[in-house]
């Protein structure tokens, strides 16, 4: 009986898996009707296309890059410090000491520098502290053609073998603001400069500084000016995190002094201590500056371009059809200027509201990628809009083109709009129609 | 005798559950033996027979009054009844040039419930299937899609059947002739599914997908009579309206259906044995003459049930046409055997078969495995 019953369980459950399908012997054995698909291009589908400028300013990017091409771009980043202490309370009381500097350790964060570069170095130069948003690259030109106070070859840096001695890898790992586990190597050089990889393959690079190269000024603060320019044989290009990346990504400097701790149980004993400092302002300029927007599509530059783009679909995509696939297609009016080895992100964003160059951004977005210097026609994914457009007709048919991240790069986009009309964009959607279902 | 009498138990109360429940709303399950015959026509012919005709090949349909095939069999039916067939099928698909593959469904193809209103008059009703609209292929094909050659799969399903909803009476017009009436409700609808998968994630996968709903009227008409107390024939008749098709509300096709009639007779060769044979005819190419894959099909089938009306043991042959193909007219071979098993003093009965059906026709060989199980209960 105890068997039967689990017969007739291991029946049932045999029973329950349903398999109704076999591959197709067509005509004979299959349903009339068939799926259609149709692959059109629509040249002229869009229409009322624009750009508008200045939604980030460069001080606002979460990166700022240094890159140096003669002739092509050059564009330095530079930031200001945070006020630093000079004087320090005792542990006793609260009577103030003077402290005296002993050194200073700047880092950068380099995000994905280029694995093409050659000999990449980066120098450092002293800007005055009052740098602000205003400064533009002539301003600052002359300090950034000074003697630079310091600098750090990064490619000797990578070349460098990890060090193995467990008091240096443990003291770095164990920097305050750094994620142990993230660093997957640590190299030094023979004038102490530091190079920590992380496994996102960027790199926190610290430069060792002195008291000449970096005072303490009481005058102003504390606070420091540093400019960066990049160099390099080939690809001289690298970015750089920004306090706007997060409030511990910005450069940041690191005080070592001493201060005479006089007091009763410790007579004129000296105690050390360090204090980290963050980043203030940050930001970036180059040359030449970005061009002025015109009759053709702008995405990118400093302030950021965008362009809006509005698409009027035709009434037998609102019905009947399925789209599987929607492409828009843009056309660049000329290469990317810039170092070979960058690339671009673009996005295409969804609006739910369309203000023009205040139009409101939508949750849905595609994104796609150019190479500086090429003119590659650009293709981009945009099949969950004209989808959702094509079901929905309250919808806002239009989308926002910009550049991933905004005004983090010199690079700018330009793309051929509706007014040339050999080039305009296009839109190339591949869809199914309905399928005709029948009693047969 | 306590583990019977517990299974009669359970058994009954099963069986009236599942009998209202399924009286209240026909599954799609409610579908019978499905066919790849059936795609490129109006669907596969249901068997109107319960799990004990069935697993004789059908031959004592006519003369079963839970064989839901003729009216007059009803005036068997003393008490209120009810029985109720599913079965499981495995069917073994052989194209010619073409893969072979295996398909598997579960379906509860027959419902009656009959029960006497007068000495004379009986009346019953239930469901079963007329059509079987359940099928799925899938088809691979490489479609030049923006100048690249693009590998794509089709899948075209369909999930449903015509049900036929009777209700019927039985008169026994003498003490050897019984007259049946009966009028027929097609009712039911198929899920349709048409999705397009390509290789390509870049392509996002095409789906749509309807519902088609039928609907028909027919009336059916039988007769049986007692030529000697062993002997008894049967006949019958049936004709439909023409079966409607909707889709979102609108008629897309309206197909006529055939004319069906038969006969059948039954000898008990004393109280341990009996014999019966039946043939039937249905006119489905004279139905829709425009439909060169219609045709005209004659069924015969043959059965005897021998044992004990407790335990009896049953084994038949059918064979026979289908009503749809390519070509020439599909044929069908079926054997079937079976047992059942009374329980609860007779008021409950648990049949089982199985049988095999074979089909050939231009292109196609098939084979179905199918294991029948029914309960009737008298509650």
């Amino acid at each position: 009986m105890r068997r039967l019953r689990w017969s007739l369980l291991v029946l049932v459950i045999a029973a329950c898996a349903e398999q109704s399908t076999s591959p197709g012997i067509c005509p004979s054995f299959c349903p009339g009707g068939s799926i259609s698909i149709k692959d059109t291009v629509f040249a002229a589908i869009v229409e009322r296309d624009s750009s508008f400028r200045g939604y980030i300013q460069a001080y606002q990017a979460p990166l700022m890059i240094a890159a140096d091409s003669p002739g092509v771009i050059d564009s330095r980043p530079f930031f200001t410090s945070q006020t630093m202490f000079t004087r320090i309370k005792r542990a006793v009381d609260t009577t103030t000491m003077p402290v005296s500097v002993d050194s200073l350790r700047l880092r950068l964060s380099l995000m994905k520098p280029s694995k093409q570069a050659t000999n990449l170095r980066l120098r450092l130069f002293t800007l005055p502290v009052t740098v602000d948003s205003t400064a533009d690259f002539a301003s600052l030109d002359p300090f950034f053609t000074a003697a630079p106070v310091d600098s750090v070859n990064i490619s000797g840096l990578q070349a460098t073998p990890g060090s193995t001695d467990t008091l240096i890898t443990r003291f770095w790992k164990g920097t305050t603001g750094i994620c142990p586990a993230c660093i997957d190597s640590v190299r030094v050089d023979t004038a102490g400069n530091v190079l920590l990889m992380q496994g996102d393959s960027s790199l926190l690079v610290y430069l060792k500084l002195d008291t000449l190269q970096a005072p303490l000024s009481q005058p102003d603060s504390g606070r420091l000016a540093f400019g960066i320019r990049v160099a390099a044989d080939s690809f001289a290009s690298v970015r750089l995190a920004t306090v706007q990346t997060s409030a511990e990504a910005g450069a940041q400097l690191n005080w070592y002094f001493h201060y005479a701790d006089s007091t009763a149980t410790k007579p004129d004993s000296v105690s050390h201590n360090h204090q980290a400092v963050s980043t203030r302002f940050d930001s970036f300029v180059f040359n030449p500056p970005s061009p002025a927007l015109d009759s053709n599509l702008t995405v990118g530059g400093v302030p950021s371009a965008r362009s809006l783009l509005r698409v009027a679909m035709p009434a037998f995509l609102h019905d009947s059809i399925d789209i599987v696939r929607a492409t828009l297609v843009l056309v660049p009016v000329s290469a990317v200027p810039g170092i070979p080895s960058d690339s671009i992100e673009l996005e295409a964003r969804n609006i739910t509201a369309d203000l023009g160059g205040k139009s409101t951004l939508g949750a849905s977005f595609r994104t796609a990628f150019m190479h500086v210097g090429s003119t590659d026609t650009v293709r981009l994914e945009i099949t969950p809009f004209v989808l959702a457009w094509s079901v929905d007709t309250t919808q806002v048919t239009a989308i926002m083109l910009r550049q991933l991240p905004e005004a983090a790069t010199y690079t700018q986009a330009r793309f051929y709009s509706s007014r040339a009309s050999a080039f305009r964009p296009a839109l190339h959607v591949t869809y199914v129609h309905r399928f005709q279902f029948g009693a047969r | 005798m306590t583990p019977i009498r517990r299974l009669g138990g359970w058994a009954v109360r099963a069986g009236v559950i599942a009998a209202v429940l399924l009286v209240a709303e026909p599954p799609n399950r409610l579908t019978a033996q499905d066919s790849q015959f059936g795609i490129t026509g109006l669907g596969t012919p249901g068997k109107w027979e319960s799990v004990r005709a069935r697993s004789a090949g059908g031959a004592f349909a006519p003369f079963d009054p839970f064989s839901p095939l003729t009216d007059a069999a009803l005036a068997d039916a003393r008490r209120m009844s009810a029985s109720i067939a599913g079965g499981t099928s495995w069917r073994s698909l052989d194209p010619t040039g073409g893969p072979r593959s295996a398909l598997r469904a579960t379906r509860f193809p027959a419902l009656v419930i009959a029960g006497p209103i007068t000495s004379r008059i009986v009346v019953g009703g239930g469901f079963t299937t007329y059509l079987d609209r359940t099928f799925g292929i899938r088809l691979r094909d490489t479609i030049d899609l923006r100048g690249v050659p693009q590998p794509i799969a089709d899948d075209i399903t369909s999930d449903g059947a015509v049900s036929d909803l009777r209700l019927g009476g039985a008169v026994r017009v003498q003490k050897r002739i019984a007259l049946g009436l009966g009028f027929h409700l097609l009712t039911g609808s198929t899920k349709v599914v048409a999705t397009r998968r390509f290789a390509d994630s870049t392509y996002r996968t095409a789906a749509d997908s309807d519902v088609v709903s039928y609907s028909g009227a027919g009336g059916s008409a039988s007769l049986l009579v007692d030529l000697s107390r062993d002997l008894r024939v049967s006949g019958w008749w049936r004709t439909d309206s023409k079966l409607r098709a909707d889709l979102g509300g609108r008629t897309i096709t309206e197909n006529d259906l055939p004319v069906s009639y038969g006969a059948g007779v039954i000898w008990r060769a004393g109280g341990q044995a009996s014999i019966a044979g039946t043939v039937m005819w249905r006119n489905w190419a004279t139905a829709d003459p425009a439909d060169s894959n219609a045709h005209d099909t004659f069924n015969w089938s043959v059965g005897a049930e021998i044992g004990s009306l407790g335990t009896p043991i049953r084994f038949g042959a059918r064979g026979g046409q289908m009503p749809f193909g390519v070509g020439a007219t599909p044929t069908e071979v079926g054997y079937s055997a079976g047992i059942g098993r009374q329980f609860s003093g007779g008021r409950g009965r648990l049949d089982i078969g199985l049988e095999r059906l074979e089909r050939k026709g231009t292109g196609m060989k098939e084979g179905v495995w199918t294991f029948l199980i029914g309960l009737t209960v008298r509650p």
